[in-house]
């Protein structure tokens, strides 16, 4: 499934935010490469900086953010030296398009959807009028609006959460874009709703050769639509894998624990499991492995030194001292263990 | 088109039932209203005026007389401001000297409010913005009476202009329209950069900014036209109040507008043109309110289907 051809490379990225004075380090040199074709998701919980580290792509930092040190390389240019909106332009919906959170305020209110549509289409594709009309129309049909021509005519308010967030996405496959990063697509809309968008955006991704970037705190869309998955803690990527060696081989403790808090996972009559303490405060340096304080199994030398990545497999990399061959052997926990068990069973039906 | 008229139908409904009101009551006024010399008249030449002025009829058949000449577009005569002259005609010259100061001044203020809102919306927090606030705070926070006595006083020295109004020299309507537009341009540029930048932190805007669209389009095509729809609510009735006129302006430069007619004619007691009055603000602020409406409609498709019971 996934070639080895790179749309876009992330080297040691470092982004810091002012803050009423302070500077609050929100990215700390994290690092990703993307496969073209592939569906990559990052998962984290809030505040983890899967956002913030996203939209740096887009140059969509907000204004008291910046890029620090570090490089984002796509189709040869640093992106991470660009500065100017003219320059941004230029990656802006063409190269790298987005589709955010909440559908139900990412239209104006007072355009009609085919409208909106057809302006992306206007502006990257070199279609003007009538023509990017038909296209827009098309592309309606495509993201799954029935009776698309009559639809193109009515205003956002007309339509449903989860039609309007077919219609976000229709706005960012118009711009036909290499790389489309969902920010939470599915958070704000019903369970059922949930898996016809995620088909959908499977199904684009098939017809206009897309690499997709899903942002999310939702290891069940995950599960569904990732080949790929980046653990994002505190500002890094601490645990990157394919989807089966992270679900069913996690190293890390803070995958553990993020996989031990799924409600699936939980023993009927025991109280669900939660990851005790809080996220490091990033205004201070951190030192040493960010979650060794929340972590039960950390070592002295998680107080002290950041620990580099580790591979497990070719594709599967993670950052935590247990993987040092000096380290002391640490089981995961029996909930991880029973999900590996399960994987296994489910394989051995299979056969 | 059904909104808009069910949204008329209303509207003229109200007018009715403000204009009956309003009649209904002027007949409770005390009578000496109806007379210029009542000290010295006995009880029966009293009787005899009020019965020639047909008010001593039935409530219902005066309301229909007054219809009646509703719609023959007259107001009666005014009795004690401008003895047996017809009110229309006082109204008339009035009211189109005070309009036409009034529109003027209402261009001036809304191209001059609307380009300082935008630019202070589109560099928020930069010098236009702080430039603004400045302006809008003093001309919000200085009495206005104060300023136009400045102005009268200095500016006409400075730039050699007349202290009063003459009608036939064009020079000396420029104070006056100085004056009117001051702090309205305060007025607009405060609302407009308001709805600007509460609209500016719409996730619309994010998404146009990542679908690529630079950052005068968005303000041009998505934010602009989204900011004014609040305000198209207002402008009719702002028009429209222009025919009032204004007290300090008018009286300050001797301009013959309506501006303080109204208090003149309570004071004088003068029934009739009391009457023609409250007739013509109650009208005019029914009717702008529903040309507003119906603008705001025009530019927002939400709100005529809110009233076809939507089709989510």
């Amino acid at each position: 499934m996934i070639n080895n051809e790179i749309v876009l490379s992330v080297e040691d990225l470092v982004i810091k935010f002012n803050l009423r004075g302070q500077e609050l380090t929100a990215i700390r040199g994290a690092s990703l490469t993307l496969y073209k074709g592939e569906s990559l998701a990052i998962v984290g919980e809030s505040g983890s900086g899967k956002s913030v580290f996203t939209k740096s792509f887009m140059g969509l930092l907000d204004a008291n953010g910046r890029i620090d040190s570090g490089s984002i390389i796509y189709k040869g240019n640093d992106l991470a030296k660009y500065k100017t909106e003219d320059e941004w332009i230029k990656i802006r919906g063409k190269e790298i398009a987005m589709v955010f959170q909440d559908p139900m305020t990412s239209l104006n209110p007072l355009k009609t959807v085919g409208k909106q549509v057809q302006e992306s289409i206007e502006l990257h594709q070199n279609l003007k009028g009538e023509e990017a009309k038909k296209l827009a129309v098309e592309i309606l049909n495509d993201v799954g609006i029935s009776d698309p021509d009559r639809r193109y005519n009515q205003y956002p308010h007309e339509f449903s959460g989860g039609m309007r967030q077919r219609v976000v996405i229709a706005i960012a496959v118009a711009c036909n874009p290499n790389i489309l990063i969902c920010d939470e697509p599915t958070t704000a809309l019903d369970v059922t709703i949930q898996a016809q968008i995620l088909q959908l955006l499977k199904n684009l991704q098939r017809k206009y050769q897309l690499t997709i970037i899903y942002i999310t705190h939702d290891l069940g869309v995950v599960a569904n639509v990732a080949d790929r998955i980046a653990v994002m803690y505190a500002g890094d990527i601490i645990e990157l894998g394919l989807s089966e060696e992270v679900f069913f081989d996690p190293k890390h403790p803070y995958t553990w624990a993020l996989l031990s808090s799924l409600p699936q996972l939980g023993i009927k009559g025991e109280a669900l499991y939660s990851i005790k303490g809080t996220p490091p405060n990033l205004f201070k340096e951190i030192k040493g492995d960010a979650f060794a304080p929340r972590n039960p199994h950390a070592l002295k030398i998680d107080f002290e030194e950041r620990p580099p990545y580790f591979e497990v497999s070719p594709t599967h990399k993670v950052r935590t001292w247990l993987l040092d061959p000096r380290a002391p052997k640490v089981e995961p926990p029996l909930l991880v263990q029973k999900m590996r068990e399960m994987e296994v069973k489910r394989g051995d039906g299979i056969e | 088109m059904k909104y808009y008229a069910i949204r008329l139908l209303r509207s003229f409904l109200t007018l009715i039932i403000v204009v009956t009101i309003v009649f209904l009551l002027m007949r409770l006024m005390p009578i000496e209203g109806y007379f210029t010399n009542y000290d010295k008249l006995d009880e029966v030449q009293i009787e005899a005026k009020l019965e020639n002025l047909g008010l001593l009829n039935p409530w219902y058949i005066q309301l229909k007389d007054f219809y009646g000449s509703l719609m023959k577009r007259d107001l009666g005569q005014s009795i004690t401001y401008r003895p047996k002259v017809d009110i229309t005609k006082i109204l008339g010259d009035k009211l189109i000297t005070s309009l036409r100061f009034g529109l003027v001044s209402l261009t001036i203020s809304l191209v001059m409010g609307l380009s300082l809102g935008i630019l202070m919306a589109r560099y928020k927090g930069k010098f236009w913005d702080k430039f603004g606030t400045c302006y809008i705070v003093g001309a919000n926070a200085i009495p206005a009476v104060i300023f136009y006595l400045l102005i009268q006083v200095y500016l006409t020295d400075l730039f050699k202009l007349p202290l009063l109004y003459d009608r036939t020299d064009a020079k000396s309507w420029i104070l006056p329209i100085l004056c009117l537009s001051l702090v309205n341009i305060a007025y607009y540029a405060m609302w407009i950069r308001r709805y600007m930048v509460d609209e500016l932190n719409k996730d619309y805007v994010r998404l146009a900014k990542a679908k690529g669209l630079k950052n005068k389009d968005i303000m041009l095509k998505h934010v602009m036209r989204n900011a004014f729809v609040p305000m198209a609510q207002y402008l009719p009735a702002s028009i429209l109040y222009t025919v009032s006129g204004s007290i300090y302006v008018e009286s300050l430069f001797s301009i013959p507008g309506t501006g303080g007619l109204l208090v003149t004619a309570i004071q004088r007691q003068d029934n009739t043109l009391v009457q023609a009055l409250v007739l013509l603000y109650s009208s005019i602020g029914i009717v702008g309110l529903m040309l507003g409406d119906i603008l705001m409609a025009a530019f927002d498709p939400r709100i005529r289907l809110s009233h076809e019971g939507g089709s989510r």
